[in-house]
């Protein structure tokens, strides 16, 4: 993937990409489509779900690449457009409230046979919604509490709440606990 | 801290970058405690793994999609753009009619040039008619006298419109040379329509 992010970051691709070419536009998608999917997928409940993520968010880019000037990497661009498109998706969906389902997850999730990967899959797919999107925007794709509070318009205390939950729980549902 | 440890709070504090002055003593406790390490280490690995789960790939090539909406967006934006020009166009015109009084297209001297050359060709013809020699009627006499007075006015407010500043002369010398014409015009009429009546 990082081959395919260096060619699409060519200034020749973005330069007729800004120009409204529609070959470039498919390579930026050809470059990004992979990583976009996987936030929305991480985020979002259901395959639909990413896939109406990952479309709003290419529709974006198509739109908007003109205002993109370089100030960041393009990589860094397309994620806030695709993380904002998922929360919204979230919110729209009204997401799972967090507390209710405290007492649903009580209990530790038992290895599978499928070894520990699968597990961590599992024990990640059933945080609820806002727990799941933290831990991931925060964890795996580095945005800090300030930038996360500021894509769900919470506060940095809520997202700080929230991976402390998230790790909470996850090590529970991983018979991590410290006896 | 949660009784002699670190809580998962402090852990995930103490892996921000730049920790305030206040944490020195969380971090001197996770120095001397084995277990808050070792939590510390596991709250890690378990970032990493994270980090490490494989990418999933959407199901299906969703850029037909995407690229329809796109050409759907151009062609609406290409026409609001059409429509707009068509507009300001519109108003464009609306405005030359409206001021076309005040600005006259072509230039008045252009106007009065044409207009002296056509009353001279009716002059012309006029004189080779010659009209006095010709049995003529009473209707038509009565008309054609009542041109030729009209005409003579006109002469006379052309020569008096010499006497204007230029600005407003060309204008006006524009405007008396067509009534000019077009009484001209109206002789002939008269004259050719007599002819007719009379077998000529």
């Amino acid at each position: 993937m990082v081959a395919a992010l260096v060619l699409s970051e060519s200034e020749q691709v973005l330069t007729r990409a800004r120009a409204g070419d529609i070959a470039a536009l498919e390579q930026l998608y050809r470059a990004y489509e992979v990583p976009v999917y996987n936030l929305a997928r991480r985020i979002c409940r259901s395959v639909e779900d990413a896939e109406d993520v990952l479309q709003e968010t290419f529709f974006e880019v198509c739109r908007s690449i003109r205002q993109y000037r370089g100030d960041g990497t393009l990589w860094g661009w397309i994620r806030s457009i695709a993380s904002s498109k998922a929360l919204m998706r979230l919110r729209r969906n009204r997401y799972r409230d967090t507390d209710e389902l405290d007492e649903e997850f009580h209990q530790p999730v038992t290895r599978g046979e499928s070894g520990l990967r699968m597990d961590l899959e599992a024990a990640l797919e059933r945080l609820p919604d806002l727990t799941r999107a933290v831990v991931w925007l925060h964890d795996v794709e580095g945005y800090t509490h300030e930038e996360i509070a500021g894509l769900m318009g919470k506060t940095p205390s809520f997202s700080k709440s929230q991976l402390a939950r998230a790790h909470t729980r996850l090590r529970r549902w991983l018979g991590e606990e410290v006896a | 801290m949660m009784g002699d440890h670190l809580s998962i709070d402090q852990l995930l504090d103490l892996q921000e970058s730049g920790v305030e002055p206040g944490m020195a003593r969380t971090r001197a406790h996770l120095d001397s405690c084995k277990a808050c390490r070792l939590e510390a280490d596991r709250l890690a690995q378990r970032s990493a793994r994270l980090r490490a789960l494989p990418s999933l790939r959407p199901p299906r090539d969703n850029w037909g999609g995407i690229r329809t909406r796109v050409e759907a967006e151009r062609r609406r934006s290409f026409l609001r753009r059409a429509a707009l020009v068509g507009l300001a166009a519109a108003a464009t015109l609306l405005l030359a009619v409206w001021l076309r009084p005040l600005a006259p297209v072509a230039p008045a001297s252009t106007g009065v040039a044409e207009a002296r050359s056509r009353s001279n060709q009716l002059e012309q013809f006029l004189q080779a008619y010659d009209a006095d020699s010709r049995v003529t009627n009473g209707r038509t006499a009565h008309l054609a006298v009542d041109l030729e007075d009209r005409i003579a006015l006109v002469d006379r407010q052309l020569e008096a419109a010499q006497l204007l500043e230029a600005r407003q002369r060309d204008p006006a010398m524009l405007q008396l040379w067509r009534q000019r014409v077009g009484l001209l015009d109206a002789l002939v009429d008269v004259h050719l329509t007599q002819a007719s009546a009379v077998g000529f």
